[in-house]
């Protein structure tokens, strides 16, 4: 039955190209959740993870795990630099929230216009050739990127949501998260916690523009356009909450893209920009499912976002 | 020091600065040159295309005033940057008109040609869209010209084409949803049901969508005989690779944003037959075309983005340039009013890059279309429609 392809279709495509919206979605409620930042120079380091492996591939003509590796560790060192440099010494300063949010932009836009003048704007991938082989699985068409894709993305989010939970630098990043100054008086280097946060997220983005890099064109500008559906997620998944985050991107992706069946194409775009509308006035903590008792579901919801706002706990 | 030696002093600091001032100024209110402005998108999304575009326009003057100038006085050109945003085409527009006082500006972009119409029209300066191709663009006012052919006859060409040389009889229309698609859309729609073909899916797509999976299922449903896809240079090949991959195996055709080199490098085979158009002659047409195509790989490494669009940038200054020269060989003031006037009289211009050009009485100018199709890997020559 040709609706249900349609549907099948559209279900597997958006899960594939779901992958690095949750990875980029990931990495922003990681940072907001551990450092309360609202990170959007996520997007230079997004910017610069794509043109590292674009130089690595199609310039110095390297290998694609050559490339991914370069890639990887210029996105940790422009993680590191933004935490070491930006982050913290905007901390030292006690600047408000609000200030750093307008770093946080500028440097987005700084490294859009380095690369603009470095590469131009013509838009490039990371390999010169972004048609990928097409497998016929029943009726569904399943492109050579999907499955590599969707393990890729798999593979890291179990990575990481073990991390948290079955390591002490996850446990304190959940510490941090709750009280940052509660768990300073506990022992753990707050410091320290907050450049985990920033590497790990670092990573998601890293890993997140390889797969979009490889799949779609990317201009200087690209990197901000992408932020959007992150902080919808987030926000829709409910600040503070990482695995809502990833599974809000998900479920965007599908009705975003499944909604054609129910309206017209030309409104499609739209939908993200009225989920956010909704999610912002009626749901400003998230869609929250049953309160259950679990490290990522409970233990943070509510998280001050001001550096004058009361802590987690007299929130409740 | 005194008062005295300090009144002196100052005194002659501000004669030091008059002086400086004057004679800064001096070169910019110079009798002894014509000036003309040039507005398009040097940063931005678009600039792939406006930084050559002005390229060429720079050759061009380079090469007028080589020759000699506009009766021995120089051409210049002020260059500023629009981003291709209507908000800020309209500051640049103004700052032409009021600061830099210039009798004719240049600048391309349909939303941005729209927008600052009503400052060419206010002012009495004339707007010469070069590059833009909405057909609102002839509508806009008694000052608004275009020399580059509106979509009219650039996608009337290809849709006429498809069902009547090629005998498509069901199309489907993916457009972008901006106004490039929207109205290129709508004119693809009208001329291929006027043909007698029928218009079995009309989607749109979210500039900012990187998945296309949707619409092209629906297209896929509707089983096209042909497949017209508007879109813009950065997402075509993306929506052209899905289209292949979703099983749609029909031809293709678009228009000239898809008529690049990196079109089939990033498509490889699933290039294959894509069609496209270009409005102006190619290099296997035109010694000069040819001449300019070996320039550009000899001094820029490549070829330009949007070859036709560079070509109809290069012969603006030449089109000002002749329309200059009228009016001082009769000693007319240069003013926007006498500029429009002039143009209009002489309405025939002979340019370097796309040949004869003739300015319509209804604000448009007819040129013919070259459509041109992958073949073997390569851009090849498929027809030539009203020439």
């Amino acid at each position: 039955m040709q609706d249900t392809t349609i549907i099948l279709q559209i279900l597997w495509t958006s899960l594939a190209t779901s992958t690095y919206y949750v990875l980029f979605a990931v990495a922003f409620a990681l940072v907001l959740k551990v450092t309360r930042l609202f990170n959007f120079a996520q997007a230079a380091v997004m910017t610069i993870a794509f043109y590292t492996a674009f130089i690595a591939v199609q310039w110095l003509e390297w290998p694609a795990w050559a490339a991914f590796l370069l890639m990887m560790f210029m996105t940790l060192a422009a993680s590191y630099a933004l935490e070491r440099i930006g982050f913290e010494a905007l901390r030292q300063r006690g600047v408000s929230v609000m200030f750093v949010f307008v770093f946080t932009l500028m440097v987005s836009e700084f490294i859009a216009y380095v690369a603009m003048l470095i590469f131009g704007t013509w838009p490039q991938t990371i390999f010169p050739t972004i048609f990928w082989p097409v497998t016929i699985v029943g009726e569904i068409a399943v492109s050579g990127w999907d499955i590599p894709a969707m393990a890729a993305t798999v593979g890291a989010l179990a990575a990481f949501f073990a991390f948290m939970r079955f390591t002490r630098t996850g446990q304190f990043m959940i510490g941090v998260a709750d009280n940052p100054d509660l768990a300073e008086l506990y022992g753990i280097n707050k410091r320290q916690i907050f450049l985990a946060a920033m590497l790990i997220a670092g990573a998601f983005v890293g890993l997140g523009m390889f797969l979009y890099g490889t799949r779609a064109q990317v201009l200087p500008q690209t990197g901000l356009s992408l932020m959007l559906f992150a902080i919808a997620a987030t926000i829709i998944g409910g600040i503070g909450n990482i695995a809502g985050a990833a599974i809000a991107a998900v479920i965007l992706g599908i009705i975003q893209n499944a909604s054609i069946l129910f309206i017209s194409s030309e409104w499609q775009g739209f939908l993200l920009y009225i989920f956010l509308f909704l999610a912002i006035v009626f749901f400003p903590n998230g869609l929250r499912l049953p309160r259950r008792r679990g490290r990522f579901g409970t233990a943070t919801r509510d998280i001050p976002l001001g550096r004058d706002a009361p802590p987690a706990e007299s929130q409740a | 020091m005194s008062s005295f030696d300090r009144r002196a002093g100052m005194q002659f600091v501000a004669a030091a600065f008059m002086a400086v001032t004057i004679a800064l100024a001096g070169p910019a209110f110079a009798q002894d040159a014509f000036r003309f402005g040039l507005a398009m998108p040097l940063t931005g999304s678009q600039a792939l295309y406006g930084q050559d575009q002005v390229k060429a326009a720079e050759w061009a003057v380079a090469e007028i005033n080589k020759a000699g100038g506009v009766n021995g006085k120089k051409l210049e050109m002020t260059v500023l940057d629009t981003q291709a945003d209507p908000q800020l085409g309209i500051q640049m527009a103004n700052r032409l008109v009021s600061v830099e006082k210039v009798p004719v500006f240049v600048t391309a972009w349909s939303a941005v040609v729209k927008a600052v119409a009503p400052v060419a029209n206010d002012n009495r300066v004339v707007e010469l869209s070069v590059g833009a191709n909405s057909p609102d663009i002839a509508k806009l006012g008694d000052y608004v010209y275009t020399t580059f052919p509106l979509a009219d006859i650039d996608i009337t060409a290809v849709a006429k084409y498809a069902a009547t040389n090629m005998g498509k009889k069901k199309a489907a229309i993916v457009y972008i949803n901006n106004e490039t698609g929207i109205v290129a859309a709508e004119v693809y729609k009208k001329v291929f049901t006027e043909a007698g073909g029928q218009v079995v899916a009309y989607e749109t797509y979210d500039p900012k969508a990187t998945d296309f999976t949707g619409p092209l299922l629906k297209v896929r449903a509707a089983n096209p005989d042909i497949i017209h896809l508007q879109g813009l240079v950065s997402d075509t090949p993306q929506v052209i690779a899905q289209m292949r991959q979703l099983g749609l195996a029909q031809p293709i055709s678009s228009y000239s944003a898809a008529y690049n080199p990196k079109l089939i490098q990033q498509l490889g085979a699933a290039a294959e037959g894509v069609i496209a158009t270009s409005l102006a002659p190619g290099a296997d047409d035109s010694d000069t075309v040819q001449v300019y195509v070996a320039r550009w790989s000899k001094e820029v490494g490549r070829e330009p983005n949007g070859l036709p669009y560079t070509q109809y940038l290069y012969d603006a200054p030449y089109l000002v340039a002749a329309v200059l020269k009228s009016l001082d060989d009769k000693k007319t003031p240069i003013t926007g009013e006498n500029f429009r006037k002039e143009m209009l009289a002489m309405r025939t211009f002979a340019l370097p890059m796309t040949g004869k050009t003739t300015l319509g009485e209804d604000h448009t100018v007819v040129k013919p279309v070259y459509l041109m199709e992958v073949k073997g890997g390569k851009w090849t020559r498929k027809a030539i429609v009203g020439e």
